[in-house]
């Protein structure tokens, strides 16, 4: 799809790294030698960020840290440094990694949805031959996937809003999808035209993100995404070649105080379902994002090892941005798992007595917090080394140490 | 001197300063929290906070039982009854709510005190904790006191839980103003029982559950008092029918009540003259007062709460007056900055303006450097280039890194080298003036850069005879970082604003460590330099100025230094600064009632000095205070105004005093988060002063100063921090 003719910066790394034996066991350590551990550090907290958001749906969260806009600017710079091999291996190695921890769970969603009676072809949105179609995306992850907006019912193990809820995070999949495949062509632009390729999606944002121009159904909602975040993604890129670094940092940082700022603006006058949570609010999180990443990578200390206090989370940092796609994929079903473990305890015969019904309806969501962990250990345990074979690697079960 | 301290602090490691860390940020943080919170607390019952104005439009009564609808203003459905009463023939109840009203409540309440009458006061939770004397006043006359909830909102559109809160603050309030608790409830919105709808009686039935007695008016004698009518309408309409017995609707705040006033002493005598009598509720049906004695810890809680409310409420008032004088002096300043500035400019400007016969004597230039290593071949280098004939002696203050080597091995017959023992640089400039050959002297840091000029220019002035002392301007070079940017901002704002408006003044308060010429016998006069105080060089240019010399600003004598880069770094230079800028003013206090010059300059520049730089950032939280306040509750859109006006005025300060030295105005884009970052810092620096000086003041000053450098000075090892190297580059007074 993309022009390999357009990387030509390569030359001396092999085409393909399965013909390299010495770089096939770890792609990653092969490209970066020494991981930067502030990168790591923020892509922790980004995640569990979203996985706070989730399960307690504050909506101030999306605002104090803009966990997508991060994690994309960070992916962005990886990529960034990885096209420095030709285009096409990068993003086929790229792919081949982030599918096959999605089949895992595609797998189970379906299986899940097909057991609760869902016939994708009777779908009341777009039924028929296309919804049989749509069903790839459960494979590569184009578009959105398709699923029931309600199944099951709401007396039956889980909410009936399960699969929404379930599928929700899989449009992050696809727009990193997008922009992986678009960076050689971004990067392209970006080393011609540094500072409209990085302000293009900011524009773009401003035109289909406002309702200013509404591009209908799924397409839409990819190229809002890919414009709200595709600031953040050229970010990665940009903070990778070194433009970051030119520019005087009290301009970079009141500048984006500035956008902040006018997202905030923009959020307060469109609050959306959730009021300030700026994922339904495009043009607010647009900008918001992308003046956080700005201050965010125009500080980057670029750790070798995290210092002083933190030190110590160390080992957890290492583990999530190992399984950083498990953790993502599974996360909002292991908390709907929560719901459903919790609704047990309703039934143990101590627990039945009014007070302590009550005790556990006021303190529900603590349990969910507890039981989150737990389970999010369990997803690494058994689906996480699908991303060490995916990457290529020797499976690893609890992979905390570099 | 803050050679001497860094030396200190190696001798005493940091024990002391771990723990003060914490202090100097604990008590700003927790005054500012205890304001904000007394802010709140005033803004809740104010009904500024958590306030909820909807009112819900009439709905259906199909659910409301026919015998309410069609029944007495009394409803009574505590333990699931559903009864209603009516008075009795010839008994009026005037019930009055929304109040009390500071204004017009007193008068109501004489009103029916001349003619003997009781009646029913549904007060709201805010205003009976606002004004406790006139529920108690209410109580003590007789009349009975319903509630009207605790701030007035429609309560069908409230949940239980809120129904509940609402009752309960109320009786807080009221149990905390007389001491009592009440079983009378009105309703907000509410008028007669036939009004009662499918939305307003399910609360009805609530709220008797939780064992109240729910009070309308008769269907005839609203007296819509609100819409202020006339007196005479307003007599009209509460008049009952015949004989009949009725409740009364009126109001005793929300607005003028004069025409409710005057209605009452019309309407009072003739109903009376008529047989009526006017009772309070209880009193009219010939039941058991509705008023409960409260004692023990609910008096306590209730008496507790109104506590608060009064101080919050005067709180509040001394904080906005105190906003008014901060917002005064911060505009009145730049105003007046402007002003003299632009006059100073358009002077010293003007074409054919002299000091006086050009001065061309050679100066002595004093270079005080500690462990300057890295840049005193610089500094020197800068000053050989000048154009002006000059003597440099470099006074080695005991470095430990072979500063004075430096200087020696550049082998330059025009620079001496002076060593001392580690004594300061007060001490340090003293010896230096000693070993000076010449009559005019320059003093400057080890790490500052001269351009070719600038000496003669600092000098220049000298020409006029009745100049002491010249301060010259001090320009950052390390802009591009924020913290860089944010000083470069005050820099040019106070060598280009501040400094032309003291000198037009006469009260230029501190001659810049980093670039500064004096008068040999002008020094000689006040007794050279003083290590009293932290700030040797605000001490010197007041004890100068107080024996008569003029202390004046020269602009082109530009000096380049390097600003601090970190928080801890700058923090601990300004620490200095602020506290020995008290210690200086507090030392020349006795200026105040001198005669002459002196007297002149204490009765004049010291309070003009105080004003602006101690007491005018003490005040200056208020601004933040308020600015969260209003951002938090309201009203938003006007304080996000009034705060960008306000920067707007600083910005074109800024861009003024930007364009006077010739500067790119770029760094001003980082003007709105130095007003949101970067001045909140300078202020808690300046509190901390303040609770040093307040707590220390029996403390000597050599353990004062000790305290002020471990916590300020850097890291002695690393020499390229030049930070610490004394009061110097000072760029405001």
């Amino acid at each position: 799809m993309t022009p390999e003719h357009t990387r030509v910066r390569s030359s001396g790394v092999p085409r393909q790294r399965t013909t390299a034996p010495m770089t096939a066991p770890a792609p990653v350590a092969a490209e970066q030698p020494v991981r930067d551990r502030y990168l790591d550090l923020l892509r922790s907290i980004a995640l569990v960020r979203v996985i706070l958001y989730h399960l307690f749906g504050w909506a101030w969260l999306t605002v104090l840290f803009p966990s997508m806009g991060v994690m994309f600017a960070l992916a962005g710079s990886l990529m960034a440094r990885s096209l420095g091999r030709p285009a096409w291996g990068v993003i086929r190695g790229r792919v081949r990694r982030l599918l096959p921890p999605l089949w895992a769970f595609s797998a189970v969603v379906l299986t899940l949805l097909f057991a609760g009676g869902w016939d994708p072809s009777k779908d009341p949105d777009d039924g028929g031959a296309w919804g049989l179609l749509k069903l790839v995306n459960y494979v590569v992850p184009i578009g959105a996937p398709p699923f029931p907006w309600s199944i099951g019912s709401d007396s039956g193990l889980l909410e009936s809003s399960w699969a929404v809820q379930t599928a929700g995070p899989l449009w992050y999949l696809r727009a990193y999808l997008w922009f992986v495949l678009a960076s050689p062509l971004l990067l392209w632009a970006f080393r011609r035209a540094p500072w409209p390729t990085l302000l293009a999606p900011l524009g773009l944002t401003a035109v289909v993100g406002t309702g200013l121009v509404t591009i209908p159904g799924e397409t839409g909602n990819a190229v809002t995404d890919f414009a709200v975040y595709g600031g953040c993604w050229v970010l990665g890129l940009a903070h990778h070649e070194g433009l970051l670094a030119q520019v005087p940092r009290y301009v970079s940082v009141s500048c984006s105080t500035l956008l902040m700022a006018f997202g905030l603006w923009w959020a307060s006058g469109h609050q959306g379902p959730e009021g300030w949570a700026l994922n339904d609010i495009p043009l607010a999180q647009a900008t918001w994002s992308f003046g956080f990443v700005v201050i965010l990578l125009q500080y980057s200390p670029s750790w070798r090892e995290l210092p002083g206090r933190l030190a110590k989370w160390d080992k957890l940092v290492t583990l999530s941005n190992n399984r950083a796609v498990t953790i993502y994929l599974w996360h909002n079903m292991l908390i709907m798992s929560t719901v459903w473990i919790l609704d047990r305890l309703y039934e143990l015969p101590f627990l039945r007595s009014e007070g302590a019904t009550a005790a556990l309806d006021s303190t529900y969501t603590i349990w969910m917090f507890f039981l989150v962990w737990p389970l999010t250990g369990l997803a690494i345990l058994g689906v996480g080394w699908i991303e060490d074979l995916a990457a290529r690697r020797g499976p690893r079960l609890w992979p905390n140490s570099q | 001197m803050a050679s001497r301290t860094r030396r200190r602090r190696a001798k005493a490691p940091g024990g002391p300063r771990r723990r003060r860390l914490p202090m100097r940020l604990l008590l700003p943080s927790l005054v500012l929290a205890a304001l904000m919170a007394m802010l709140m607390l005033r803004g809740y019952v104010h009904s500024e906070i958590l306030a909820d104005h909807r009112v819900r439009p009439e709905a259906a009564a199909d659910r409301v039982p026919d015998e309410i609808l069609d029944g007495g203003p009394v409803i009574d459905t505590r333990g699931g009854r559903t009864e209603s009463l009516s008075l009795p023939d010839r008994r009026l109840v005037l019930t009055f709510d929304d109040g009390p009203d500071p204004t017009w409540t007193p008068k109501v309440l004489d009103v029916l005190k001349k003619y003997d009458a009781h009646a029913v006061f549904f007060v709201t939770g805010t205003m009976a904790s606002r004004h406790p004397d006139l529920v108690r006043r209410m109580v003590e006359d007789g009349h009975e006191i319903g509630l009207h909830t605790f701030n007035h909102p429609d309560l069908s559109h409230q949940t239980k839980k809120r129904i509940d809160w609402e009752l309960s603050q109320s009786q807080l309030a009221l149990s905390g103003a007389a001491g009592i608790r009440t079983s009378l409830f009105r309703p907000p919105y509410s008028s007669h029982a036939g009004a009662m709808d499918n939305n307003s009686w399910p609360v009805t039935q609530y709220i008797g559950a939780r064992g109240y007695i729910t009070v309308v008016t008769d269907t005839d004698t609203d007296s819509e008092d609100w819409r202020r009518p006339g007196a005479a309408e307003i007599v009209r309409r509460v008049t009952p029918k015949g004989d009949e017995g009725a409740i009364v609707l009126m109001h005793d705040s929300g607005g003028d009540r004069s025409q409710t006033v005057e209605a009452l002493a019309t309407f009072l005598p003739d109903m009376q003259a008529k047989g009526y009598a006017f009772a309070n509720l209880t009193e009219a049906l010939d039941a058991p007062s509705a008023h409960t004695p409260v004692t023990g810890v609910g008096l306590w809680k209730g008496k507790a709460w109104v506590f608060l409310v009064q101080a919050s409420d005067n709180i509040t008032a001394v904080l906005v007056v105190g906003l008014a004088v901060i917002g005064f002096l911060v505009i009145g300043r730049l105003v007046l900055m402007l002003l003299l500035s632009a006059r100073h400019a358009r002077r010293v400007r003007h074409r054919g303006f002299r000091w006086g016969p050009p001065v061309t004597e050679p100066v002595s230039v004093l270079v005080p450097a500690y462990n300057e290593a890295k840049c005193i071949e610089n500094t020197v280098r800068s000053l050989l280039a000048g154009e002006h004939p000059i003597e440099i002696i470099v006074i080695d203050d005991g470095s430990s890194d072979g500063t004075a080597r430096i200087v020696e091995a550049m082998g330059l017959p025009e620079v001496r080298v002076v060593r001392q023992l580690n004594a300061g640089k007060p001490a340090a400039l003293n010896r230096g003036v000693a070993n000076a050959r010449h009559d005019l002297i320059v003093m400057m840091d080890g790490d500052t850069v001269f351009e070719p000029a600038t000496v003669r220019e600092l000098v220049q002035p000298f020409g006029d005879p009745r100049v002491g002392a010249v301060a010259g301007n001090a320009k950052v070079g390390n802009r591009d970082s924020l913290i860089g940017a944010w000083q470069h901002i005050e820099y040019v704002m106070g060598f280009n604003l501040d400094r032309r408006m003291y000198d037009v003044l006469r009260c230029m308060p501190t001659i810049p460590g980093a670039v500064g010429a004096f008068r040999r016998s002008a020094l000689e006069r006040v007794g050279g330099m003083s290590d009293d105080t932290l700030a040797e060089d605000t001490d010197i240019t007041m004890a100068i100025h107080r024996d008569g010399w003029r202390v004046v600003y020269a602009e082109k004598a530009r000096a380049w230094t390097e600003a601090p880069e970190t928080v801890q770094q700058l923090w601990s230079q300004r620490y200095r600064w602020s506290y020995g800028t008290m210690q200086a003013i507090w030392k020349h206090r006795k200026a105040l009632v001198d005669r002459g010059p002196s007297g002149r300059f204490g009765r004049v520049g010291l309070p003009l000095v105080s004003l602006f730089m101690v007491v005018a950032p003490l005040l200056a939280p208020l601004i933040d205070v308020f600015l969260v306040y209003g951002l938090v509750f309201g009203p938003t859109g006007r304080t996000i105004a009034a705060w960008f006006g306000v920067l707007a005025i600083q910005a074109v300060c800024a861009a003024y005093a930007f364009r006077l030295d010739r500067e790119r105005m770029t760094h001003l884009v980082s003007l709105p988060l130095q007003q949101i970052l970067y001045r909140q810092l300078m202020y808690v620096v300046l509190l901390q002063s303040w609770i040093t000086a307040l707590t220390g003041g029996r403390l000597r000053w050599q353990k004062l100063r000790r305290t002020g450098v471990v916590e300020a000075a850097p890291d002695g090892s690393v020499p390229s921090q030049r930070t610490g190297s004394g009061s110097d580059r000072r760029p405001v007074g």
